[in-house]
């Protein structure tokens, strides 16, 4: 029953996408315009132009084309501003793993010193409430004016938007570590050291797990962002040089490129969510 | 260029502007150039350069040297002219003076064809030859590209040539030191409309439309402006003018989201390719020879690096002398289309370099200086940019403008280098120019001001 | 049996409820003692206070006045020397059955070797009848394991004293049944002092030395205390056949249903908190003192 149910889920699946390619592929379809006469103009504008249109969406063949000609060569290096898409990806990738793992490293330990103390929550939650909704591109032109490195602005673009979630997350998970819990270890009179490892971190664990796997997916969100307005490297760069060169095959390709690494990353979490997590 | 040549060899001219007018093919010549280049190493070449200057010291005419060294041999030249001129020495000299300070230099550019001779460099060699490891550094925005310079991750960089004036000037940031050593271009710009105003030729139509330009700190804003304020319309309350940068351009008028711009190229051509825009008019109608983009610096990247800033800057004069020659564009169009560049159609920037273009409404034009490259940053054209500047209010207070158009736009340093490429740098750095028929006099820029009756000033 | 182990004298709990209005006074002038190898129930209704003073008792909460002496000493704060088996099994969910009672094991001796921890909580688990299921997680145990669980972990630490709060209260009527036989077999093997809340009457028959009445809050005393005259060796299928049972049983249903709302206010003439009468409902009115006598 169970087995039979997710075929037909996987059925209904290639089913919708199937639909989606036909009727993408009927939108793109050619119309018919007036073409251009004049030889020499249409030698001179593209396609679209020359037949008297704007230049269209691409269709679907267009684009698993693109597709197939990116991941065949996906690490070639042509030069500093044309490199290949596996290299852009991993750029990303790279800057997001070390921003998110910088942002890790400070809101865990403090999230959970935050969480300990009912007063430090109270005192720092403003601030957390305060800095929490501002958009993380807007920290950029300030990272760039005082980091004075793009390279490092970026990462600490991802650092900040990833702070939030896992901070908060982390405070909470561990001021709400159930009381029956903490109070065992009290009448064992563990040490508060061994009270903080072995019974609040692995308590919070599942809450801070949820606060990691919304920030990464937040940064992945944010870097193409930012990425976009740097430049350099990146999958956003490869979006906006492609954007500049209004190749839509290209960008799309990047978009679904975008779609699956960050389903990657969110799946990798929710494994980790998942070893973690425990049933009451 | 023609300071790499070997002066003993018969064959080649020395004297002229731009020793490549004499070879069958530049591609030869710069694929043979670029291979010796490499096995000679950079000595060797300094070698070279040293003995053509005395060369040319000796026989200030072409003949005459060729006639030399067909009568006594190269080699016998050599020797001949080491006994009594010390050219070990001079040599020496020059290699002392030419030690770089910094090889490897990172430059920032934006993708347009205004940016031809800072691109063109690298593929073609200009770079190399000076000795120089350049990375040209694709870059978003200006004001991205404005901050990494800033932040010093950038050497030098493309600017638009109002810029560096407003960075020296601290309008829309702090003020610092920044120079133009060269212009990029001239002309290149065009105004462009959405396909559906075929019929709207005529600026008074206008009103209401909503422009774009690349940046407020641009020509392209204040030509815009000027024209529009010519044609009776006020670019602020009249229409609509924004600030979008040119990748973005395209997609907006493609989505009915703006009328029109006035943008560099190839933005213009890639509207009419895309079969959204017509070119209503280029820049050069209103302005012939008007400055476009900059090829900037800090005034403490200058300071601290000469040596490394004048081969920089003799690479760009060079490059610019090669993209002033229409025989070049279509080479230089192929070089600097590709992904790591402008990453546009080859037929696009080609059409934008050798002006032979499609205009959108069904014609092809031909007008070879559709763009053209001169590097020399008149002193005159950054006054001209302040006294917009001051007219729509982006500068306020007194100004000496002869001053900063002095510090900013280093027309003597451009001169001195176009005398080394062999170009004739014009013998002042002010001229008086007209825009649109109106007569520009840069010693009265205040009086050029008020003579508007459109202005915020 | 021997002295006083466990001693409360005039223990008070209060709360401030409105800012300068007077406190609110859960109870107030608890007095009661605990001898070695005791098993003592408390009765009452709900916020009377009885889960305060097992917390007070179990060094988790402060009173507000009074002192809890245990073993000569007085109580400040959590210590193993008192086990605690909470109302909800209180079990870590991400650790297995064993892991939770090895968690308690190792508190209590950090520097055992790991077969010396092991060995103990082998033995523990099999006590409570748990050897088999010792690798699950509590998610995969039955609520009436997962109590066990706890027992097994509170008793691993071989307290002075254990502190049960109304430990079966969630579990249905059999499972309660059998896990009450098996602590009534293992406090009688260890002789085990025990202070337990409960609901059930039957319980605390079945369970308890002493029954302690507490009556309703605020401003709860104990009452009274029941003493527990059926023979020890009692045992859940039998007790009911006991003449004394329902007598018993009676006298504590009465108090809970009628005498408890009644006594805070009106307390009966000549009752002195610092000694709440002891009572022998088992008995005949005639047996009353000897058996006072035996047990005091």
């Amino acid at each position: 029953m169970q087995r039979s149910g997710r075929l037909a889920a996987t059925l209904l699946s290639f089913v919708i996408f199937a639909l989606f390619v036909a009727v993408w592929h009927v939108a793109t379809l050619p119309t018919g315009g007036a073409p251009v006469a004049d030889s020499e103009y249409s030698k001179l504008v593209g396609s679209a132009a020359a037949s008297g249109q704007k230049s269209a969406m691409p269709s679907p063949k267009d684009v698993a084309l693109k597709l197939w000609e990116h991941v065949k060569d996906p690490f070639f290096v042509r030069g500093t501003n044309d490199q290949g898409i596996g290299i852009q990806i991993a750029y990303s990738i790279g800057r997001v793993l070390l921003g998110f793992s910088l942002a890790a490293l400070v809101a865990i330990p403090l999230g959970f010193v935050i969480g300990m103390s009912p007063l430090l929550y109270r005192a720092f939650d403003p601030f957390i409430q305060v800095l929490k909704p501002i958009s993380p591109l807007a920290w950029m032109p300030l990272a760039l004016f005082t980091i004075k490195d793009s390279a490092t602005s970026s990462i600490f673009v991802i650092f900040i938007c990833s702070l939030w979630p896992m901070l908060i997350n982390t405070a909470f998970g561990v001021s709400a570590v159930r009381r029956e819990w903490l109070n065992v270890a009290r009448t064992l009179e563990v040490s508060p050291l061994r009270k903080a490892f072995l019974v609040v971190l692995p308590a919070a664990a599942p809450t801070i797990m949820t606060g990691m796997r919304i920030s990464v997916g937040i940064a992945w969100l944010v870097i193409v962002a930012a990425e976009m307005l740097v430049g350099g490297t990146g999958i956003g760069y490869f979006v906006w040089n492609e954007w500049n060169n209004l190749s839509i095959s290209n960008i799309l390709c990047a978009i679904l490129l975008i779609g699956l690494v960050g389903m990657l990353l969110d799946q990798i979490l929710a494994r980790l969510a998942c070893a973690v997590s425990y049933p009451e | 260029m023609s300071g790499f040549k070997n002066p003993y060899d018969p064959n080649i001219k020395l004297s002229s502007g731009c020793g490549c007018g004499g070879h069958s093919t530049q591609a030869e010549h710069d694929a043979a150039a670029e291979s010796a280049r490499f096995d000679s190493g950079s000595e060797a070449l300094q070698s070279r350069v040293v003995e053509s200057a005395v060369m040319r010291a000796l026989f200030p005419q072409d003949e005459l040297r060729r006639r030399f060294l067909r009568a006594v041999g190269a080699g016998t030249a050599l020797s001949a002219i080491s006994t009594f001129f010390p050219l070990g020495m001079a040599k020496e000299a020059f290699a002392q003076v030419g030690k770089l300070e910094k090889q490897s230099v990172k430059i920032g550019f934006i993708p347009i064809t205004c940016a031809t001779p800072i691109i063109m460099s690298l593929p073609m060699g200009f770079y190399s030859r000076q000795g120089l490891n350049v990375d040209v550094v694709k870059t978003a925005g200006w004001a991205v590209i404005r901050d990494k310079t800033l932040n010093k991750e950038y050497d030098a960089a493309h600017m638009l040539s109002p810029m560096p004036l407003a960075i020296s000037l601290g309008a829309g940031s702090n003020p610092i030191p920044y120079v133009v050593p060269a212009i990029e271009n001239i002309n290149g710009q065009a105004i462009t409309l959405s396909v559906k105003h075929k019929d709207k030729r005529d600026p008074k139509q206008w009103k209401g439309f909503k422009f774009a330009v690349p940046f407020d700190y641009s020509m392209h804003n204040y030509l815009l402006r000027y024209y529009l304020a010519e044609h009776g319309l006020d670019p602020d309350r009249d229409v609509q003018i924004r600030s979008v940068p040119p990748p973005e351009m395209v997609a907006n008028l493609r989505a009915d989201n703006i009328d029109g711009f006035l943008a560099p190229d190839p933005v213009n051509q890639r509207a009419v390719y895309d079969g959204v825009g017509f070119i209503h008019m280029l820049t050069k109608e209103m302005w012939e020879g008007h400055p476009c983009c900059a090829f900037a610096a800090s005034k403490e990247f200058i300071t601290n690096n000469p040596n490394t800033y004048r081969a920089l800057l003799r690479a760009i004069v060079d490059a610019t002398a090669f993209a002033a020659k229409p025989e070049n564009r279509k080479q230089i169009a192929e070089a600097i289309a590709p992904a790591n560049f402008l990453n546009q159609p080859v037929t696009v920037v080609e059409q934008v370099l050798t002006g032979s273009y499609a205009d959108g409404l069904g014609n092809v034009l031909k007008v070879p200086n559709r763009i053209d490259f001169d590097p020399f940053p008149w002193n005159s054209f950054a006054v001209w940019i302040m006294t917009q500047m001051k007219r729509w209010g982006q500068i306020k207070g007194n100004i000496d403008y002869a001053k900063v158009a002095r510090e900013v736009f280093l027309a003597t340093d451009a001169a001195k280098m176009m005398k080394e490429a062999g170009l004739k740098p014009p013998a002042t750095t002010s001229k008086k120019f007209s825009v649109m028929g109106k007569e520009f006099d840069p010693a009265k820029p205040d009086d050029y001001i008020a003579s508007f009756a459109i202005k915020r000033a | 049996m021997g002295a006083e182990f466990l001693k409360v004298e005039g223990l008070s709990k209060s709360f401030a409820v409105a800012r300068g209005g007077p406190p609110l006074v859960v109870f107030d002038e608890v007095n009661f003692a605990i001898e070695k190898g005791e098993f003592v129930c408390i009765i009452g209704h709900s916020g009377c206070g009885k889960s305060t003073i097992l917390n007070i008792l179990a060094g988790l909460d402060e009173a507000s006045g009074g002192v809890v002496i245990m073993d000569g000493r007085e109580v400040a704060g959590p210590s193993l020397d008192r086990g605690v088996v909470f109302q909800g099994h209180a079990l870590m969910p991400w650790l297995t059955a064993r892991k939770n009672v090895e968690f308690a094991v190792r508190s209590r001796w950090p520097d055992a070797r790991r077969a010396t921890i092991d060995e103990i909580c082998d033995r523990y688990l099999t006590m409570v009848g748990l050897a088999g299921a010792a690798d699950k997680k509590p998610a995969e145990l039955s609520g009436g394991m997962k109590q066990r669980v706890g027992i097994a972990r509170a008793f691993s630490i071989s307290p002075k004293m254990l502190l049960l709060d109304e430990p079966f209260g969630a579990l249905d009527a059999l499972t309660r049944g059998v896990i009450q036989d098996e602590l009534l077999k293992i406090c009688a093997a260890t002789g085990q002092t025990v202070f337990m809340i409960t609901h059930d009457v039957d319980e605390a028959i079945l369970l308890a030395d002493k029954i302690m009445l507490m009556s309703n809050g605020p401003g709860a005393r104990i009452a009274e205390i029941v003493v527990n005259t059926l023979p020890r060796d009692r045992s859940r299928h039998t007790i009911h056949k006991d003449p004394q049972y329902y007598a018993i049983r009676n006298h504590l249903v009465d108090f809970l249903v009628s005498r408890s709302k009644v006594f805070t206010e009106q307390p009966p003439a000549g009752f002195d908190p610092l000694h709440p009468p002891l009572v022998t409902p088992g008995l005949p009115a005639a047996e009353t003192r000897l058996a006072l006598g035996a047990h005091r």
